[in-house]
């Protein structure tokens, strides 16, 4: 009995196995634009799919170098509908040859996956020089965002990534550094002392003559003499600075 | 003692004075005018000897330096002057003097340009001059009190001249590419070297140590179009000074304007580069003459916080100067919250830019 048990729960588990499977989706990276190996496509797959399983949440990235026709929006939806059946999930779309990205969430992955979680996966994504470490380093940050959000951690934003099929443009602003507030401010401090000490130095109005040009005889300047010659030339060369690839 | 001139009038006896309306003379007491070629010769007199023997003491030698006394025509008070007065008011009678020694034979003035703004318009003047200021102590403009206004006409060495000059310079052009890798900066120098002749009509070079120099040249320029021969008549009612600066020691200052002036005419001519800078101008000068002019300047003396602050009015074209003082406790706000504004302004600015 113990043993038809034991037979009856290794085959409900593969079967399970099997249904996780099926239900997972081959295609969670689309390299439209030519950027990753094959070999570093199956890696970034296998991860996926492992969150898929695990989470049961679709996170799909996609590199192109462009939308064609359709709008950001409707290319990450359409993108999104065409490789997975999954209802809960996100796709980011990195447009490499507009320099834009945009993303687009379907079911409950926005209530994990929210705005602040997709930012940081975004800047992950960047500032990592190569596409393969990106994406690599988005899936982690997904990962963890899931773990944390499945065992009730912790919330990134209050509110979800948009509702149910909502799509959002993603080179969104995130907006002026705190930084520049001081900068700004010295900036507008030096530009100020000169402006109120020119108005303030004319009240010094006695001062010498510097040259006699108001009385010079008019018509009477003769130039007799002119030469402008040559001496040296000096050539500086300075290395521009390094920019990532994908930037 | 010396000779004293005063313009008396021939209808009542009064002193009269030069009136920058008329641009005559006018009598204050019987309103007669005059031309000023038709003016009478006036009182001349060699002042007679006082026999009078003073048992104090007396002047050493050598304290009468730099001092001149005169009798009044009119009371016969007794006027002392400094050495280089030529016209004042008699502090008794109040009548307008001359010293006629301070401008005759070789001390004579070539020109001279007569007043053509009075004494209301030079205190019109300083009003507008301080109320227009910005960064004005509250308490100087309500406390600064007008102590002494004053017409003096100050003795000017005028120099005229062909400047013949030399200058060189030292100029770049700058030329600015980049490829993918790397930005070029590619600067040349240049030799630049000018010479040419520049004439230049009556430099005005202040004479007299008594006014300072930087006041004279501020009040600048007159239009000596205006000037006529001089004639004791129009300093009737100013006060004048006659030089005590010698044309020779007035040359050096009217050399280094001419000689900034002819630097900057000929770096004007150099052209075509990113930057100039002088490096050696030399001149000569020839066919340079002098004349002697007295010009005329109002200045106006007032106090505040036991602070003396000397205003001038160019009498002839009404050219105001003078230094505020400033409140820096003023200023000092001011920056700040001007600098807070303009600092909010351009980070509201980065955010608008990154928002749109």
């Amino acid at each position: 009995m113990k043993k038809l048990l034991s037979i009856t729960l290794a085959l409900f588990i593969c079967f399970s196995m099997f249904i996780n499977a099926s239900a997972a989706t081959d295609n969670y990276i689309i390299d439209y634009a030519e950027k990753l190996a094959s070999s570093e496509i199956e890696e970034l797959e296998a991860y996926a799919a492992r969150l898929e399983n695990k989470y049961g949440v679709c996170v799909m990235f996609c590199i192109t170098d462009g939308t064609g026709d359709v709008s950001a929006d409707e290319f990450s939806q359409a993108t999104y509908s065409e490789y997975t059946d999954n209802e809960n999930g996100i796709i980011i779309v990195h447009d490499d040859g507009n320099k834009t990205y945009s993303v687009f969430s379907s079911g409950n992955a926005g209530e994990v996956l929210t705005d602040a979680a997709v930012d940081s996966m975004r800047d992950a994504y960047d500032m990592n020089e190569s596409y393969y470490g990106g994406i690599y380093a988005c899936y982690e940050l997904a990962e963890e965002y899931l773990e944390n959000g499945y065992s009730g951690g912790y919330v990134y934003d209050e509110e979800p990534v948009k509702g149910e099929n909502s799509t959002e443009e993603g080179n969104e602003k995130d907006g002026v550094s705190i930084i520049w507030l001081p900068i700004s401010l010295i900036i507008g401090l030096v530009v100020g002392f000169l402006i109120v000490n020119g108005i303030a130095s004319k009240n010094k109005s006695v001062k010498m003559q510097k040259n006699a040009t108001v009385y010079t005889r008019p018509g009477s300047m003769v130039i007799t003499g002119s030469a402008d010659n040559f001496l040296y030339k000096n050539l500086d060369r300075t290395e521009k600075p390094k920019q990532t690839e994908k930037n | 003692m010396s000779t004293i001139l005063e313009q008396k009038c021939p209808n009542c006896g009064g002193a009269v004075e030069f009136n920058t309306g008329a641009q005559r003379l006018k009598c204050p007491y019987c309103d007669a005018e005059f031309d000023i070629a038709a003016a009478p010769e006036g009182n001349s007199n060699e002042v007679e000897q006082i026999n009078w023997n003073s048992q104090g003491a007396q002047w050493g030698a050598g304290e009468t330096e730099g001092m001149s006394v005169y009798a009044c025509n009119s009371c016969g008070g007794e006027i002392v002057a400094d050495a280089t007065t030529g016209a004042t008011s008699c502090p008794y009678c109040g009548n307008q003097v001359v010293m006629k020694g301070q401008f005759s034979g070789a001390l004579k003035p070539d020109l001279v340009i007569p007043f053509k703004l009075d004494k209301k318009a030079a205190k019109e003047a300083l009003k507008k001059h301080i109320s227009g200021k910005k960064f004005v102590p509250k308490s100087f403009l309500a406390d600064n009190r007008l102590e002494e206004i004053k017409g003096v006409y100050v003795p000017h060495w005028l120099f005229t001249c062909d400047a013949i000059g030399n200058a060189n310079y030292k100029a770049t052009k700058v030329k600015k590419w980049s490829d993918d890798n790397y930005e070029y900066t590619e600067t040349s120098y240049f030799d630049v070297y000018r010479s040419g002749n520049i004439g230049f009509d009556n430099i005005p070079v202040d004479g007299s140590t008594k006014m300072s120099d930087d006041l004279m040249e501020s009040v600048e320029p007159f239009d000596l179009s205006q000037a006529v021969d001089f004639n004791t008549a129009y300093l009737a009612g100013y006060l004048a000074d006659k030089y005590d600066v010698t044309a020779e020691e007035s040359m050096p200052r009217a050399n280094e304007r001419i000689r900034q002036s002819i630097d900057d005419a000929f770096k004007d001519t150099v052209k075509g580069y990113d930057d100039v800078e002088s490096q050696n101008v030399s001149m000569n000068v020839a066919n340079g003459i002098y004349k002697y002019a007295l010009y005329p300047v109002w200045l106006l003396n007032t106090s505040w916080n036991n602070e003396k602050f000397t205003f001038a009015m160019n009498g002839q074209t009404g050219k105001f100067v003078g230094n505020i003082p400033t409140d820096k406790k003023a200023v000092t706000k001011a920056s700040l919250l001007l600098g807070a504004g303009i600092g909010a302004v351009i980070y509201g600015l980065m955010w608008l830019i990154e928002l749109l």
